[in-house]
């Protein structure tokens, strides 16, 4: 009972914790302009991260060594050091959206400027980095963040044409007005959104954290495979829900109130209340999850101590890099720049940066000298490789496509 | 997994750049570098784990690697020892699987390794790693260096590319002879298709000069 009462538990914040600040923003920006055309690529975002993720977590309940371990031990200092400066540049800006993020959320509640706020948010995410248990930080936020749900409540009580939505999401090319080149942009940054680098960093760590053992990757699994794809159903929910809403007035998202503003149509103040609870929880818990990622990712390139299972003065340096981190992205934030443009910035570096981490977890998820009888199958090889082949793709045309189409323009 | 210390192995492939982690769990650093010292014999014998910036930056490689090691020695222009690794010696190693476990706890274990002029001649094998290799097929880098049980130099692997290139994919006895993916198994074998292993007799390193000649 215990047992089925965990998995319940690591499912629903799997489910939870699939959406940050670069989901919900992208997935309603598409869903305005482009209606549910991309909703095949948040479906291959979350098989991608299901296979990343799954990948990565058994070679940390195997061998007890998580992402950028593994990624100095394969690929040496030198290319270790140059993917580690780029994952926490990706890593970093993700950090600054996510409190930038919490600080909107909470602007939206009580109508205080974000930029009054954010110092406060950002105090308070290092606050529960520094104080709080592991198991408070990825179970509080990521059952809270179950609140986006609400997205889907509203979709239904819009009452849209499902078979225009249907058609939408098998049409394969964009709607009319819009450029081939603008859609395969937010292809791109629709990708990168559901398949972060971090959220790789913090699940294999978290499970260094939490002592995983061979016997634990089945529960691993379940989560994995159940968590993330209802995660990508809240995704594709909030596209779906601006798509109703925004798309008959040809208007574009620009701000995160107007990715709430579908569920206050369909369900007033309580649905907004149950939204904004989402927004805040969402973000506050991916804030978490990127700043212990920076910290995750430095000390195990050097070697150091790091972790929540330790006392916090056992692993002094990580928690020196989580305070460094947070003073950084607060910096950035006090340049005024917006939140949501740091987003979509970060969505796309994050589909650049994702092949450097992901060649070296693939190898040694094959290698019997750490994993012994619990290497990859065949099958799950063969779509390995497919998704190394589809990331490399993508990786090369992010910045490309960035240039060409100026950022979605 | 189990424990490799005590069984030939590849200094690359197995023990660089792993995590080091005491008795009780902790960690302590990573495996940065490794001493190897000089035998009368001529032999070459791993002698003990190097840790810190003086091992690590130098590995960066080429220019990059000595100019950053040359602005850490300055940031302590005052510090005797700002240019010395931490040494952790062999003794102290219990076991190495995915990491390198030591015999006691870390509290006070790094100590500097002592000066240039005591005990017997010692190399960094990240140094050797960086060499130029005079093959008689042509110009070579070195790709591995393979130990015996007794953390002695058998044999160097060459070939083209950085040392540890390989990924494991090589073809020998005791690797896995299917380690997958398989295009990544073909793609690696056909990149290292010339790479060769040379036993450590038929080997000369000038350490000046810092080249290796194959006979």
């Amino acid at each position: 009972m215990k047992k089925l009462l965990n998995v319940a538990l690591g499912v629903l914040t799997a489910i939870g914790g699939f959406v940050d600040i670069g989901d919900l923003v992208t997935n309603a920006q598409v869903g305005a302009r482009f209606g549910l055309s991309l909703a095949w690529v948040t479906l291959l975002g979350v098989v991608g991260i299901i296979v990343f993720a799954e990948m990565s977590g058994r070679i940390a309940a195997v061998s007890g060594r998580a992402t950028f371990d593994l990624v100095r031990e394969r690929l040496g200092p030198a290319m270790g050091m140059a993917n580690l400066l780029g994952s926490m540049g990706v890593t970093l800006l993700t950090y600054v959206a996510e409190i930038g993020g919490v600080a909107l959320a909470f602007q939206l509640i009580c109508g205080v400027d974000y930029l009054l706020l954010f110092p406060f948010v950002g105090a308070l995410v290092w606050l529960v980095l520094w104080r709080a248990k592991f198991s408070v930080i990825e179970n509080l936020f990521g059952l809270l963040g179950l609140a986006l749900i609400v997205f889907v409540v509203a979709l239904l009580k819009l009452g849209p044409d499902w078979s225009q939505l249907g058609h939408s999401a098998v049409s394969f090319q964009p709607p009319k007005p819009e450029a081939w080149s603008t859609w395969a942009y937010y292809a791109v940054a629709l990708f990168g959104a559901a398949m972060t680098p971090y959220e790789v960093f913090f699940f294999s760590s978290g499970g260094v954290e939490e002592k995983w053992g061979v016997k634990d990757i089945g529960v691993m699994r379940t989560n994995v495979l159940l968590g993330f794809p209802l995660g990508g159903v809240l995704s594709v929910a909030i596209a779906a829900c601006t798509y109703v809403v925004f798309n008959p007035l040809s208007a574009s998202v620009d701000t995160l109130g107007q990715v709430g503003l579908p569920v206050a149509i369909a369900l007033g103040k309580i649905g907004l209340a149950i939204a904004l609870l989402g927004f805040v929880a969402a973000t506050f818990g991916a804030a978490c999850e990127t700043g212990l990622s920076t910290g995750y990712s430095i000390a195990q390139y050097f070697g150091w101590q790091w972790g929540k299972f330790v006392r916090t003065d056992v692993a002094a340096r990580f928690h020196l890099v989580l305070l460094l981190s947070t003073v950084i992205a607060l910096g950035v934030l006090a340049t005024g720049i917006d939140p949501v443009q740091v987003t979509e910035a970060s969505v796309v570096f994050s589909a650049l940066a994702l092949p450097l981490t992901y060649f070296p977890i693939l190898v040694v998820a094959n290698d019997r000298d750490y994993m012994g009888e619990h290497v990859n199958g065949r099958v799950l090889n063969v779509l390995a490789m497919f998704f190394m082949v589809v990331l490399t793709v993508v990786a090369l045309a992010a910045i490309p496509l960035m240039i060409w189409t100026r950022m979605g323009a | 997994m189990g424990d490799r210390f005590h069984e030939p192995y590849d200094a690359v492939l197995h023990l660089l750049d792993r995590q080091v982690i005491d008795r009780d769990g902790l960690l302590v650093c990573k495996v940065d570098d490794l001493e190897l010292a000089e035998t009368g014999e001529g032999a070459l014998v791993a002698t003990a784990l190097l840790a810190g910036s003086p091992a690590l930056l130098p590995r960066l490689g080429g220019r990059l690697g000595s100019v950053v090691r040359e602005y850490w020695a300055r940031m302590g222009d005052e510090q005797a020892d700002r240019r010395l690794p931490y040494r952790i010696d062999f003794a102290l190693v219990a076991e190495l699987t995915s990491a390198v476990t030591l015999t006691r706890p870390r509290h006070g274990l790094l100590v500097r390794t002592p000066g240039e002029d005591e005990g017997p001649v010692r190399h960094r094998l990240g140094d050797l790693l960086q060499m130029e290799v005079e093959a008689p097929e042509g110009k070579r880098r070195i790709l591995d260096v393979r130990l015996d049980e007794r953390h002695r130099v058998r044999s160097l692997v060459i070939g083209h590319g950085r040392p540890g290139a390989m990924l494991g994919y090589d073809e020998r006895e005791g690797r896995p002879a299917n380690q997958g993916p398989a295009l990544v198994r073909a793609i690696v074998r056909a990149l290292h298709r010339h790479a060769r292993e040379v036993p450590f007799g038929q080997v000369r390193i000038d350490w000046e000069q810092h080249r290796v000649r194959v006979a």
